[in-house]
């Protein structure tokens, strides 16, 4: 007889990249609810350039899974409209970069219209867009624009670190009455090109599950310093927090998992653990998320033994020149050297 | 030792592939059928199965290219 007994989960474990896993989401939401369509730039034939829809053509044909043509102010227009009429589409915008020819439709018309009707007119739309950089695709291919979309009311704002949770999200995602911006980091897909973050590819459940939006995760507790991050942030802190645990500086690692609606009390509650905040955003610096949760925690009167930092992107355009870009950068390395400051600064 | 093979005809010509994904780790235990790679061919991707029970022993590491034919990993 032991003293703990060994757990077993009732099935056998099944790794996933996030690719992999929303393309099952969105398959299964498929064969649940006719209203599920997808439509954007090379989702079927060749599956997305970044995986995640592939499969679907061969199974829901050409009528419910459309190549579009390069024309975002077109299809993005369309799947808005969609929405408003009782579909269900699964948009893709390729890069969020992309999202100036066609925000009228995004922010303007799916955002408000809910609200505009009183209720009577929701726009469940899902538009789901690659975000992120560090493979030198220059600045109007490396964005993340999280706080461009979550400054704009009306939308919720997805974005996750890992397959399990891409899967789960989305899964609310396509069930929410409300637009939801998906942002899925490119480092984390699973795309050899593009570099894989092996922490990405997680146990994924067969079974149709659902995330609740607006529930951070802590993926690593810690009583010394709060790490707040997002996407690939995520592993860059999970990274820090295992160097920062071998010199004695036990960090936690928060994974907001969604924007809007965010979860600033789990934020507040692991600041007021630990006295200390530092919150890694690959978006620019200046007036965005990595603002929005130091302010949350001030406001919230939380004690706290040292000035909260942020490691963000320098206010400038993402550079071409790996040899610019990574520099400017998040980095484990960064996160530890900060996480080290903050410490020592409070004792 | 069961070799995991990259079939000669998954694609055609010279160009080389890689492994986007592992998606277990070396030393794993993985079941027969169990998908255990992503392997990216310009931009197609093919899914890698297990081809027997046992414990996985990566031989090629990920975003190393190869050539179709090659071994890539064994079952032990």
């Amino acid at each position: 007889m032991t003293a703990t007994a060994t757990i077993l989960p009732n099935r056998t474990r099944r790794n996933l990249t996030i690719a992999k896993a929303m393309a099952e989401a969105i398959a299964q939401e498929m064969r649940r609810d006719d209203s599920v369509l997808v439509l954007g730039e090379d989702i079927a034939a060749l599956g997305g350039v970044f995986g995640n829809t592939r499969g679907l053509l061969d199974e829901f044909g050409p009528a419910r899974v459309r190549d579009t043509p390069i024309s975002e102010t077109g299809f993005i227009g369309a799947a808005v409209g969609m929405a408003a009429v009782g579909l269900r589409p699964v948009v893709e915008l390729m890069f969020v970069d992309f999202f100036g020819v066609c925000m009228d439709a995004i922010y303007n018309l799916a955002a408000k219209n809910c609200y505009f009707s009183g209720g009577q007119s929701p726009v469940p739309l899902v538009l789901m867009t690659s975000v992120g950089g560090g493979y030198g695709d220059a600045g109007q291919h490396s964005q993340c624009l999280y706080g461009t979309f979550a400054h704009l009311p009306g939308m919720k704002v997805v974005v996750p670190s890992n397959a399990h949770d891409a899967k789960g999200l989305m899964i609310r995602a396509i069930r929410d009455d409300n637009p939801v911006i998906f942002m899925f980091h490119k480092a984390l897909q699973g795309m050899g090109w593009l570099g894989t973050v092996q922490g990405s590819i997680t146990d994924v459940p067969e079974d149709a599950y659902e995330i609740p939006f607006g529930q951070a995760a802590i993926c690593r507790a810690g009583n010394d310093i709060c790490i707040v991050s997002l996407g690939a942030g995520v592993h860059l802190a999970l990274d820090a927090a295992q160097s920062l645990g071998e010199e004695g500086i036990a960090a936690e690692v928060v994974d907001l998992r969604t924007l809007v609606p965010l979860d600033r009390a789990t934020i507040i509650a692991s600041t007021a653990k630990t006295g200390r905040l530092l919150v890694v955003d690959e978006d620019y610096q200046s007036f965005g998320v990595s603002g929005e949760i130091i302010a949350s925690v001030v406001e919230s009167g939380v004690a706290l033994k040292a000035p909260p930092r942020r490691i963000a992107f320098p206010d400038i355009p993402i550079p071409f020149s790996p040899a610019l870009e990574h520099p400017a950068l998040p980095s484990a390395a960064k996160i530890v050297a900060t996480a080290r400051q903050i410490v020592r600064a409070g004792r | 030792m069961i070799p995991v093979v990259i079939p000669a005809d998954l694609w055609e010509g010279e160009i080389e592939g890689a492994v986007s994904a592992w998606l277990f780790a070396d030393g794993d235990a993985v079941r027969a059928g169990d998908l255990i790679a992503e392997v990216m061919v310009e931009k197609t991707s093919f899914d890698v199965t297990a081809p027997a029970a046992g414990i996985l022993r990566i031989r090629v590491p990920a975003e190393q290219p190869f050539k179709r034919g090659s071994i890539i990993a064994a079952i032990a």
